[in-house]
């Protein structure tokens, strides 16, 4: 005989005040549910239409719902543990939606789903195995978040988590606890009852505590705003970024509201690391109890109470919180558009700021040099101008044309394209891309610089460009579609990795530790092209924090131009990590990044690892010249 | 309190210029211009002071069209409105030709101050803003690195050689030539530039004005600087070597 699944056991013949006070029941705490809940939906709903938002292609919105929310693929990976257990609690849910159903259903008499029939049976025994799985992993989060005490987390215990937990833990035994009596036992009714208290319980909560994200983050993970640090357009003559309530878009709302607490954003941001005001988490949250007091409809400043101009100012840009998060917020748009907010009004004073602002006004570099010095240094390398006929725009970039160390990466960049016998050439005349007035917010220097640009490469007809500085890149490519069609673009580690056959190895026993450039790996998915080039030098060593969990230097979002940091510097938390792997040497593959390492390292005194570039790695392989 | 704001609008500060065919003045095709620096300060003490203060702050300016995006630009950091001056001979204008125009249009604003920056960055007189106090007939200081306003009038910081100031006061209306470096300042924002389109700017042609435009000063030529490079070996014992050295650094490179 076949073995059959134990069945659960399903009270029968609810008398009428029993109907009727679960009734009753159902009524209070759906109403509890949707007082809250529409309240929050209201003020989604009352969010200014977002006009760059467009719903198509679809196809990609379904593969990230279905990878990020029911395959929880971005939950289990950035903290597997935890994300497991979480995965499971989820999963269980979905399982207890068809259970719930027709739990209620059979408070009123008219449950569908037979206990004893083939179906229920095998279903119910499936959703007995999620339980089981679910309850294990309520424990474990349990202890995570009481006794072990993550400090993500915040320092304060959340005791509504503890009841959210304590409800999920009680839904659960209570259902499994079903199997083991029969559907006749007084002791049925009364887990029926415990399970339907703990149900209604649970129901109301949801709206009024982080728990939103059950309902929300779905939907917020389906609307996202299409890619990685996605700058919406200003759109009308009163547009000026996010000044106040009036700014926030029903995207921006919706994410404000779907933040589910959980740290990960902050456990991941270089400015929270290093001690300063900036924590990602308390932004969202900011905005939040924003919308929750002034609602969006408010002319109230949106920089003041709830958040801080200082705090938005110290944003590196990296990423990592928009990459970590699971729910699918996206805070750059945010930070930006905040900083957008301050800049294009001119509410935000900084001296370094305006020395880098009207720098770009009146001059043609981020350094404030003469571009003079550019042409000398084209001079001094003898390096090719591009005339049209060359295949290859080599964009030197602010750092590539004017700093010391970054004409090193050029000049050496410059000697494998020769080795190759590439033909390339450099412009007459380049402006800085706008890379760092973007990131501040600056939207009118940010066009000039754009158009400026687009008008020379059309000028000198460029087709393609390669460039030594991911931010260039990332800026051309992206940034400037706003104002015009950009030439196609790659970065040199993206060159040197599809040239590598035809290029000299010579894989010493050398340990040589990657550092991961932000606008190269999170916000261009280029990992492994700079590591098949180191390792052709040596031996490739991973820091721990590496990849799309890379820590950032520190120099990004136009922070480089902005004087001293509070709290650790950035890159001299990265060095020491960078140094603690042992390795000989440091390779980089953005000018920026090196510029900030470059001088953490020399904080550190005699003995630090060398800092080479990728293509400086590169040339060193390459035949002196002359001797082969 | 009215504030005019004389501003002029020159090559950009990099570009590497080119003379022309006639040999009199730079080839003006292909280039970028921006506001002269020290008429940037002078608006920015401007604006400082209005904020201050309250009251309207115009900016005059004359040349060509090409002249309307530094107009733009200073409406974009905060001017009230502007004139501008309409003449396509500017560059053969001297600094009296140029005050006349400046002062026939400022005169019917009857402004308690004019501003203007102590020189231009291309053709560095440092005239014209003290020919124009002589023209208005109103009292003017120099070398202006601050402004403060007082009971009875003006109270401003000069700045005189060797890291030392002087403290004047004087009456307005007046006319004040304004060196860069006294204020931070601003940069122009989006907000600015949108705000901007809605103010008014009046052009007015330079004939209409009625001066006299026939210039006192007339430019033989203009040259890029010689690039020359002239090594000289000294001989003869260190001694004579050294006194030689000396001898030249004294005498024909000046530098002792």
């Amino acid at each position: 005989m076949l073995l059959l699944p134990p069945a659960l056991a399903e009270p029968t013949n609810f008398s009428i005040p029993e109907k009727l006070l679960f009734v009753v029941l159902l009524l209070v705490s759906t109403a509890a549910f949707w007082r809250r809940f529409s309240l929050v939906l209201n003020k989604i709903l009352q969010s200014k239409k977002d006009p760059s938002f467009h719903l198509f292609p679809i196809g990609k919105r379904v593969q990230d719902f279905v990878w990020e929310v029911l395959c929880q693929a971005k939950v289990v990976r950035q903290r597997p543990l935890p994300g497991l257990a979480h995965a499971f609690v989820f999963w269980a849910f979905c399982a207890f939606a068809l259970v719930t159903l027709n739990h209620c259903a059979t408070g009123l008499g008219i449950g569908f789903l037979d206990p004893a029939g083939r179906f229920g049976r095998v279903y119910y025994f499936f959703a007995a195995l999620f339980a089981l799985a679910c309850v294990a992993s309520i424990l474990g989060l349990f202890v995570r978040r009481f006794i072990v005490r993550p400090k993500w987390l915040g320092a304060k215990l959340s005791y509504e988590s503890g009841l959210i937990a304590f409800l999920i833990f009680v839904l659960m035994t209570t259902y499994l606890a079903s199997f083991l009596v029969t559907p006749t036992d007084p002791s049925a009714r009364v887990l029926w009852w415990l399970h339907t208290l703990a149900l209604l319980t649970f129901l109301p909560l949801i709206p009024h505590t982080k728990h939103l994200h059950l309902i929300l983050s779905p939907v917020t993970v389906f609307l996202s705003r299409g890619s990685f640090s996605r700058i919406p357009p200003l759109s009308g003559d009163e547009d000026f970024g996010l000044v106040s309530g009036t700014d926030l878009t029903r995207v921006a709302t919706l994410q404000a509201y779907s933040c589910v607490e959980c740290g990960r954003c902050t456990e991941h941001c270089p400015a929270a690391n290093t001690g300063k005001l900036l924590n990602p988490k308390e932004i969202i949250l900011g905005l939040r109890g924003y919308l929750n007091e002034y609602g969006p409809a408010s002319p109230e400043p949106l920089l003041g109470q709830y958040n801080s101009q200082q705090a938005v100012f110290q944003c590196t840009t990296c990423g990592a919180c928009e990459f970590q998060c699971p729910v699918g917020i996206e805070h750059l748009p945010l930070l930006i558009g905040l900083r957008r907010g301050a800049v294009n009004t001119g509410s935000w004073e900084d001296d370094h700021g305006s020395k880098l602002f009207l720098a770009l006004e009146r001059g043609s570099n981020a350094l404030g040099i003469s571009p003079a010095e550019r042409d000398k240094f084209i001079e001094k390398q003898a390096l090719p101008l591009f005339d049209g006929t060359q295949e290859y725009c080599l964009w030197l970039g602010c750092m590539g044309g004017y700093d010391p160390k970054g004409r090193e990466i050029v000049a050496a960049f410059a000697r494998v394209m020769d080795y190759l016998g590439t033909s390339y050439g450099v412009l007459r005349k380049e402006k800085c891309t706008g890379d760092p007035v973007r990131r501040l917010g600056n939207d009118l220097l940010f066009q000039q610089l754009a158009e400026a640009n687009l008008e020379i490469l059309a000028q000198n007809k460029v087709e393609k460009i390669v460039s030594i500085c991911p931010h260039c890149v990332r800026t051309i490519q992206e940034d400037w579609k706003e104002y015009g069609t950009p030439p196609e673009v790659e970065h040199h580690s993206e060159f040197l990795a599809r040239f590598a056959d035809k290029l000299p190895k010579q894989v010493s026993e050398e340990r040589i530790v990657y550092h991961d450039p932000c606008y190269l790996g999170r916000y261009r998915n280029v990992y492994e092209q700079p590591r098949a080039v180191v390792a052709h030098s040596g031996q490739l060593v991973e820091p721990p924090r590496s990849a799309e969990r890379s820590f950032c230097c520190g120099a990004g979002g136009g922070l480089a131009f902005l004087g001293e940091e509070s709290g650790q510097r950035i890159s001299h938390n990265r060095a020491e990590e960078l140094i603690a792997t042992g390795a000989q040497k440091i390779a980089a593959a953005c000018p920026f990044c090196n510029t900030m390492l470059r001088d953490a390292l020399a904080a550190t005194g005699d003995g630090a690892p060398q800092l080479l570039d990728i293509a400086q790695l590169t040339a060193r392989n390459l035949p002196i010249a002359g001797s082969s | 309190m009215k504030i005019v704001v004389a501003i002029k609008q020159v090559l950009e500060r990099d570009a590497q210029v080119r003379i022309d065919t006639a040999g009199t003045w730079i080839d003006e095709s292909g280039y970028q211009y921006e506001m002269n620096e020290p008429d940037a300060y002078a608006l920015e003490e401007a604006l400082q002071l209005r904020e201050a203060q309250g009251g309207e702050v115009i900016v005059v300016s004359a040349g060509p069209e090409r002249v309307g995006t530094t107009i733009r630009e200073a409406l974009a950091k905060g001017a009230d409105r502007a004139i501008h001056i309409l003449c396509d001979d500017f560059g053969a204008r001297d600094a009296l030709g140029v005050a006349r125009l400046l002062a026939a249009a400022i005169q019917p604003e009857n402004p308690a101050l004019i501003l203007t920056g102590l020189q231009s960055e291309d053709l560095g007189y440092g005239q014209t803003g003290v020919i124009l106090a002589e023209l208005l007939g109103l009292p003017h200081a120099s070398l202006i690195l601050h402004v403060e306003i007082t009971g009875t009038g003006l109270k401003v910081k000069r700045e005189l050689e060797e890291g030392w100031f002087q403290f004047v006061e004087l009456p307005t209306p007046a006319v004040l030539t304004i060196q860069s470096g006294g204020n931070k300042l601003r940069y122009a924002t989006l907000m600015g530039i949108k705000r901007a389109k809605s103010k008014e700017t009046r052009l007015v042609a330079a004939a209409e004005l009625a001066t006299d435009s026939i210039p006192v000063v007339r430019l033989e030529q203009v040259s890029l600087p010689r690039k020359q490079k002239s090594t000289q070996i000294l001989t003869g014992t260190p001694q004579e070597a050294t006194a030689a050295l000396v001898e030249k650094l004294k005498f024909e490179v000046r530098v002792l």
